[in-house]
C-alpha cells in the first residue's frame, strides 16, 4: 500500500513539472505511463495525442483538438519546441538530443536531424507494435469468449440429449459421464484437427520416411487415446456411447455398437489407397473380411442380450417385478463389455492398417480418413443450420433452400479447401 | 455350422476324467482343463447364458470351425473350472475361454485381435480345424 502511494507521488510530481496542457492533464488519467517515456511527453505531446485516441477511444481527441494541432505546427524544429512546450523550462526536450549522441557523431545540427528522424521513426514503429499488439489482444480475447460459449453450447446440448430420454436428468447430471466424455471428445477432435494439418504438410514437404512415421504412429495413439478414453465412459454411462448422443448425426445414422464399423471404413479406404502390392491387397481384403467376421459375432451376441433382455422385462410378474428388475440390471451390465469389444475391434483393425501400409501410404490413409469423418460432421451441421420453412412455403421456396445449402456448402468448401487434400 | 451338444461335452469331459487316471472329484481342475483342452482342435469354456460366450462360438462358426463347447454351469465340475479359468487369465470373467491346439489363447478380446492381425486362422489351419 505504501508503495503504490509513493510511486503516485512520484509520477504526479514529474507530471506537475512538466507543462500543463489539455493533453498533458489526460495524461494524468494514465498514471501507469512508464517513467522511461516522461522525458519525452513534451516532444512527443503530438504523436501521444494520435495513440491515446486509438487506445482510450474519442475522449483525448474531443478534449484537446486545437492544442493537438497547436503541436503539430510545431512539431519539426526541435529549438521551437523547447520555446513552445516548455513554457517553465523543462529540462527533457533539451536533454534529448544530447543523451542520443551517437559515437562518430559530429555538430549538433547533423545530430538533431539525424537524432529526430531516428526518433520519428522509432516513435512510428512503437505506434505500430501497440496497435498490432492491440489488435492481437482483441483477437485473443474474442477467440476465448467465443471458445468458452461454444463449450457451453456444446454441453448444453449434449446434456439435452440425456433428456430426451424421457427421464428426469436434472442440472446436477451435468458432470456426468457422458457430459464428462463429451468434453474430452470435443477436444480429441480439436487434437484431430491438429493431426490433420500435421499429415497434411508432412505430405506435401515430403518428408523423410522416419519422420512421417513418427506423425502416422502419432495418429494411431491419437485413436489410441479416444479407445481409452470410451473405455472409461463406457463404465459410467454406456447408454450415452451406445446411442452415439456423442457423435454427429450423420455419423449416429451409421453407427454400429457404439463407433464407426471397421469393415464399413475398410470398404471406404480400399479405393482410395492405390496403388498397393499384391500382398498389401491381400492383406487388406483380408482385414476386411475378418472385421466383418467378429462384427457379425459381435452383433450376434448383443442380439442374444438384447432378447435375453426382452424376455426378462415382459415375463416379470407382479410378485416377481422387483427380482426380475435386478436380473435385467445384472443383463445390462453387460452392454459394457459389447462397446468395449467393438471398440477394440476398431482399435485392431487401425492398428493392422498401420502394419499392411508403408509409412507414406499410412500417412495418406489417415488422412483420408480423418477427412471423411470430418466432412460427415460438417454435413451434419450443415443440416442442422438448413433452414426449416420448407413445410409451409412453396416449391420456389424449396429452391431458395437448395440453393442456400448449396452457397453454404461452397463457404465450408472454401474454408477447408485445405482439408481437401490432392494424394 | 454345428457346435458340440451339452450331453456330448458331458461325456468328454467325464471320458477325460476318467482317462486321466485319478477320480474326477479329486482331479486338479487346472489339470482338467488343459486335459480337456487338448481334447480337440478348438475347445470353448463358455456359460449358456452369457452372450459374449454366445458372439465367440458365432465367431468361430462363421469362420467355419467346428468347436468343443464345455457349458460350465451345466457341468457339475463347473464352479471349479471356473475358478481355475479365472485364474489363467489373471483375474476377469473367467468365460469365454478358447483354447486351440491345446494352447490358451484367450478370452474375447485377444481372441479378436488374433483374428485382425491374421495369426488366427494359421492357429486353426496348424490345429487341424479349418482347411483350405
Amino acid at each position: 500500500m505504501d508503495i503504490n502511494n509513493k510511486d503516485l507521488h512520484k509520477k504526479g510530481a514529474l507530471y506537475s513539472s512538466s507543462a500543463v496542457r489539455p493533453t498533458a492533464a489526460t495524461l494524468d488519467m494514465f498514471p501507469s505511463w512508464p517513467l522511461r517515456f516522461q522525458h519525452l511527453t513534451s516532444t512527443r505531446i503530438s504523436s501521444i495525442g494520435e495513440e491515446e485516441s486509438t487506445d482510450s477511444g474519442s475522449a483525448v481527441n474531443t478534449a484537446s483538438p486545437s492544442s493537438y494541432s497547436d503541436h503539430r505546427l510545431r512539431r519539426p524544429p526541435p529549438p521551437q519546441m523547447d520555446a513552445g512546450i516548455s513554457a517553465d523550462g523543462s529540462q527533457p526536450p533539451k536533454q534529448i538530443p544530447e543523451k542520443r549522441r551517437g559515437p562518430g557523431s559530429n555538430s549538433d545540427k547533423v545530430l538533431d536531424a539525424k537524432t529526430m528522424r531516428r526518433l520519428a521513426q522509432n516513435r512510428e514503429a512503437a505506434r505500430k507494435s501497440r496497435l498490432r499488439k492491440k489488435a492481437y489482444v482483441q483477437q485473443l480475447e474474442s477467440s476465448r469468449i467465443r471458445l468458452s460459449q461454444l463449450e457451453q453450447d456444446l454441453l448444453r446440448a449434449r446434456s439435452q440429449g440425456l433428456f430426451l430420454g424421457g427421464v428426469g436428468v436434472t442440472g446436477a447430471n451435468i458432470s456426468s459421464g457422458g457430459a464428462i466424455f463429451d468434453m474430452e471428445y470435443a477436444r480429441w477432435l480439436d487434437d484431430d484437427h491438429r493431426h490433420m494439418s500435421e499429415l497434411r504438410a508432412a505430405l506435401q514437404a515430403h518428408l523423410s520416411d522416419s519422420d512421417l512415421r513418427v506423425i502416422a504412429d502419432g495418429y494411431i495413439a491419437h485413436y489410441d487415446e479416444i479407445f481409452r478414453l470410451k473405455g472409461v465412459a463406457a463404465k459410467t454411462d454406456v447408454f450415452h456411447l451406445i446411442t452415439g448422443m456423442w457423435a454427429s448425426p450423420a455419423e449416429r445414422c451409421f453407427l454400429w455398437m457404439g463407433g464407426f464399423r471397421p469393415s464399413d471404413l475398410i470398404k471406404m479406404l480400399i479405393a482410395q489407397l492405390d496403388p498397393l502390392t499384391e500382398q498389401q491387397i491381400m492383406g487388406i481384403y483380408g482385414l476386411q473380411q475378418s472385421s466383418q467376421q467378429a462384427e457379425e459375432a459381435l452383433t450376434q451376441g448383443l442380439e442374444q442380450l438384447q432378447q435375453s433382455l426382452i424376455d426378462t422385462i415382459a415375463n416379470s410378474s407382479i410378485d416377481d417385478s422387483m427380482h426380475h428388475m435386478a436380473l435385467a440390471l445384472g443383463k445390462l451390465a453387460n452392454l459394457e463389455g459389447f462397446v468395449r469389444q467393438a471398440d477394440n475391434l476398431r482399435q485392431q483393425m487401425l492398428h493392422q492398417l498401420r502394419r499392411i501400409l508403408t509409412v507414406r501410404q499410412a500417412a495418406r490413409c489417415f488422412l483420408v480418413i480423418g477427412e471423411y469423418y470430418g466432412r460427415l460432421r460438417a454435413l451434419s451441421s450443415l443440416w442442422a443450420s438448413r433452414p426449416r420453412d420448407q413445410a409451409m412455403m412453396g416449391d420456389e421456396n424449396s429452391c431458395q433452400t437448395s440453393t442456400d445449402l448449396q452457397m453454404a456448402q461452397q463457404q465450408q468448401q472454401q474454408s477447408s479447401r485445405s482439408h481437401f487434400s490432392n494424394f | 455350422m454345428q457346435y458340440q451338444s451339452e450331453a456330448q461335452s458331458y461325456y468328454s469331459s467325464a471320458a477325460a476324467a476318467v482317462g486321466g487316471g485319478g477320480g474326477a472329484a479329486t482331479a486338479d481342475p487346472y489339470e482338467s482343463v488343459l486335459r480337456l483342452a487338448s481334447g480337440s482342435a478348438v475347445v470353448i469354456f463358455s456359460v449358456s447364458t452369457c452372450c459374449m460366450c454366445h458372439a465367440v462360438k458365432r465367431l468361430f462358426c462363421g469362420m467355419g470351425v467346428n468347436p468343443t463347447v464345455y457349458e460350465l454351469d451345466q457341468d457339475p465340475r463347473g464352479d471349479e473350472i471356473e475358478l481355475a479359468l479365472s485364474r489363467m487369465l489373471g483375474g476377469g470373467s473367467a468365460v469365454p475361454v478358447v483354447f486351440i491346439g491345446g494352447k490358451l489363447v484367450g478370452a474375447m478380446e485377444r481372441v479378436m485381435a488374433s483374428h485382425i492381425n491374421g495369426t488366427l486362422v494359421p492357429l486353426l489351419k496348424e490345429a487341424g480345424a479349418l482347411w483350405l
